[in-house]
């Protein structure tokens, strides 16, 4: 067993400042010890002296400005459940302590490829979900964790743990204030002197907890805990410190949730095609809408990108005060396996189909087919781009371009004329076709020159002996 | 402090250097068209402009045949506002594989730069065709580097009366209907003279 702990120090204040990348002093209170307090603050206002455990109003003489935010702990833990969907990338087996998220990452570490590289993922993806955090692992949950919330930043095997732990203080093993209280009487200070301290004498004096956490902390017994189980679906919801209303600004709060929604998309092996957001606003209705992918992806960078793109065309109707992000239909993953051979059938890059359609709506961006059908008009439809149809064999020449609706010519003595007579060029090519759906027609299709060189292909309708100018050669 | 000022002309594009463009000279594509290719210098440039000047958007015809050898490749062809419908089963008679086109319809000049710029840029695309309206010399110039960077051969489609502003595009060339076919005047070539003239013979 190996256990990586994820501590976030900050997490009561960052809950409320991860969605913008502004500063102002804020700070978070808690109620302790029946007073109004400082639980955290950030850095601004930390400049202007406040800090953890100033009375709320000591604090607010000290800085006017001082925005104050009463400490969520509800929102804290739902935050630490939302983490906990990112890490499940890293494990399967995951536990919660107060602002910190325990990872048991001994059976994903053949998968990343060691340890080291597994950190890497690991610190690699942290800024994007824009919470401070501190690590450790260790061989025990509980040494992983109080070890990354005092002496972060390192791997400690099983028998380096003593000397490791030594000079953590005994009181940070337990939340229990009579236990705390017991500690310090005895005058205990740090872990290395109590476990000097011979076992039974001490379990009298201090009765058999502290023992059994003893135990615990170096893996003598053993330290259960609940597994979390993730849910089905990614559902997240980011509330921003300060209103939004430029569409380019929401790209930053939109990073956390993709964020977040990669590393759930990795850990049950799906990608997504279809993000369903929704932009939260005071007194009008939310401003919700797809962000569709051509192929699945779990790539953060990508989508954030067309994000960035798909966000510039949605009206807003108010200033944004919290983003929304569903995913319904999550599919598996299937890995892009690089061909043997070229497969020049289709186009696999798609993020250029994908930028232009975000920008400019699926609605401009088509593709070509042919369609089995004689008449010009209906031999062809616009379709997706990569699809493709089956045409209608044994035609004589046909043009590169079509005109949207044939063109009435002008006759002079029984010749059509455009910018003066036309010198027909071509045997009449005969499409007769369509009595069945209403669109019937009798054309003659010729190819002909106009006096200025043009190549224009022309049909005479048998039924009125009209002209008409249907496509141009040049 | 000259050398200085001289790179900086030097990165900005503004300095023509003579040896780079020797070696461009080999790159180039075939036109599938004879009389047009001794005009060219070999065929068309690769990551470059093309521009082709016409009374009335004249010159597809031309590049058919690139296209279609293009369309073999997996990368997209993309057309960027044509004037009229490209008419599926012509291109498809002169050997375009049509799963490669990607057809940007109406949208606004701004709109069309942008898309043709990240056509351009993407790498994921074989030729870009574009009917840009109106065009000032910096926009063909930012057009040109994303061909470059992408790799890959844009062709502009321009009016005859832009002939006399100036643009960075590697290959300028007059077309006007005639009878026997296009006739193609070459008004600029990057690493040789203008003035071919030529005639392409449509069928």
């Amino acid at each position: 067993m190996l256990w990586l702990a994820l501590y976030f120090p900050d997490l009561p204040l960052q809950l409320f400042t991860r969605g913008r990348p502004e500063e102002w002093p804020l700070a978070v209170s808690h109620r302790y010890q029946g007073r109004e307090v400082i639980a955290r603050c950030n850095r601004m206002a930390a400049t202007c002296g406040v800090h953890p455990g100033l009375p709320l109003q000591a604090a607010l003489a000290l800085s006017g400005d001082l925005k104050i935010r009463a400490r969520d702990r509800r929102a804290e833990k739902q935050l630490l459940q939302e983490l906990a969907q990112w890490a499940y990338q890293f494990s399967p087996q995951i536990s919660f302590e107060p602002s910190l998220l325990l990872l048991e990452i001994g059976a994903s570490l053949k998968l990343f490829g060691g340890r080291q590289a597994l950190l890497q993922k690991v610190q690699d993806d942290l800024p994007g979900l824009g919470l401070c955090s501190q690590w450790a692992s260790a061989p025990t949950p509980m040494a992983a964790a109080l070890l990354a919330r005092t002496r972060p930043g390192g791997h400690v095997p099983r028998e380096q743990l003593l000397a490791a732990l030594a000079e953590v203080p005994v009181r940070r093993l337990t939340r229990d204030s009579q236990l705390r209280g017991l500690i310090s009487d005895i005058g205990l200070q740090d872990i290395g002197e109590c476990l000097r301290l011979p076992r039974p004498e001490l379990s009298r004096r201090a009765g058999p907890v502290l023992g059994l956490l003893f135990d615990r902390l170096l893996g003598e017994a053993p330290d259960p805990r609940e597994v979390w189980q993730p849910p089905e679906h990614f559902q997240q919801y980011l509330e921003l410190p300060a209103e939004i209303s430029e569409h380019a600004a929401l790209v930053f709060p939109a990073r956390r949730l993709v964020t977040a929604l990669c590393g759930f998309l990795r850990g049950h092996g799906m990608a997504a095609q279809r993000l369903q957001w929704c932009l939260l606003h005071r007194e009008q209705a939310p401003t919700c809408f797809d962000q569709g992918l051509v192929t699945p992806s779990r790539d953060a960078s990508h989508i954030l990108e067309m994000f960035r793109e798909r966000i510039e065309r949605v009206p807003l109707p108010a200033a944004t005060l919290g983003l929304r992000l569903r995913v319904d239909d999550a599919q598996a993953f299937e890995e892009a396996s690089a061909s043997l051979l070229e497969d020049a059938g289709v186009v696999q890059d798609h993020h250029l189909l994908e930028r232009l359609r975000n920008r400019l709506g699926d609605q401009q961006v088509q593709g070509l087919c042919l369609a089995p059908d004689y008449r010009p008009e209906r031999a062809w439809c616009f379709c997706t781009p990569g699809a493709s149809g089956e045409g209608v064999d044994g035609r004589a020449q046909q043009p590169p371009w079509l005109l949207s609706e044939p063109r009435p010519l002008r006759v002079v003595r029984q010749s059509p004329e455009y910018d003066g007579p036309l010198q027909v060029r071509s045997l009449p090519q005969r499409v007769e076709s369509g009595w069945w759906d209403g669109c019937d027609i009798a054309r003659d299709y010729f190819v002909a020159l106009s006096r200025a060189g043009e190549r224009l292909w022309v049909f005479r309708e048998r039924r009125s002996g009209r002209w008409f100018l249907h496509g141009l050669f040049s | 402090m000259a050398r200085e000022a001289f790179e900086k002309l030097i990165h900005k594009g503004l300095v023509w250097r003579g040896r780079g463009v020797a070696q461009e000279a080999h790159r180039v594509e075939p036109s599938g068209w004879r009389a047009l290719d001794e005009c060219m210098g070999g065929g068309w440039p690769r990551a470059a402009l093309v521009e082709l000047l016409s009374p009335g958007h004249q010159g597809l015809p031309l590049l058919l045949p690139l296209l279609a050898r293009l369309s073999e490749q997996p990368r997209w062809l993309v057309w960027v506002a044509p004037p009229h419908l490209p008419f599926a089963p012509g291109l498809s008679a002169s050997g375009i594989d049509l799963q490669k086109i990607l057809l940007i319809r109406k949208v606004g000049q701004e709109q069309r730069l942008w898309a043709a710029e990240q056509a351009l840029r993407s790498a994921s695309c074989g030729a870009l065709l574009l009917w840009p309206g109106r065009l000032q010399t910096a926009q063909v110039r930012r057009l040109q580097l994303a061909a470059e960077q992408g790799d890959c051969l844009g062709i502009l489609f321009r009016s005859v009366r832009e002939a006399a502003l100036s643009s960075p595009a590697a290959l300028r060339m007059k077309v006007s209907p005639s009878p026997l076919g296009l006739d193609v005047a070459v008004l600029k070539r990057r690493a040789g003279w203008a003035g071919q003239n030529c005639s392409v013979r449509l069928p």
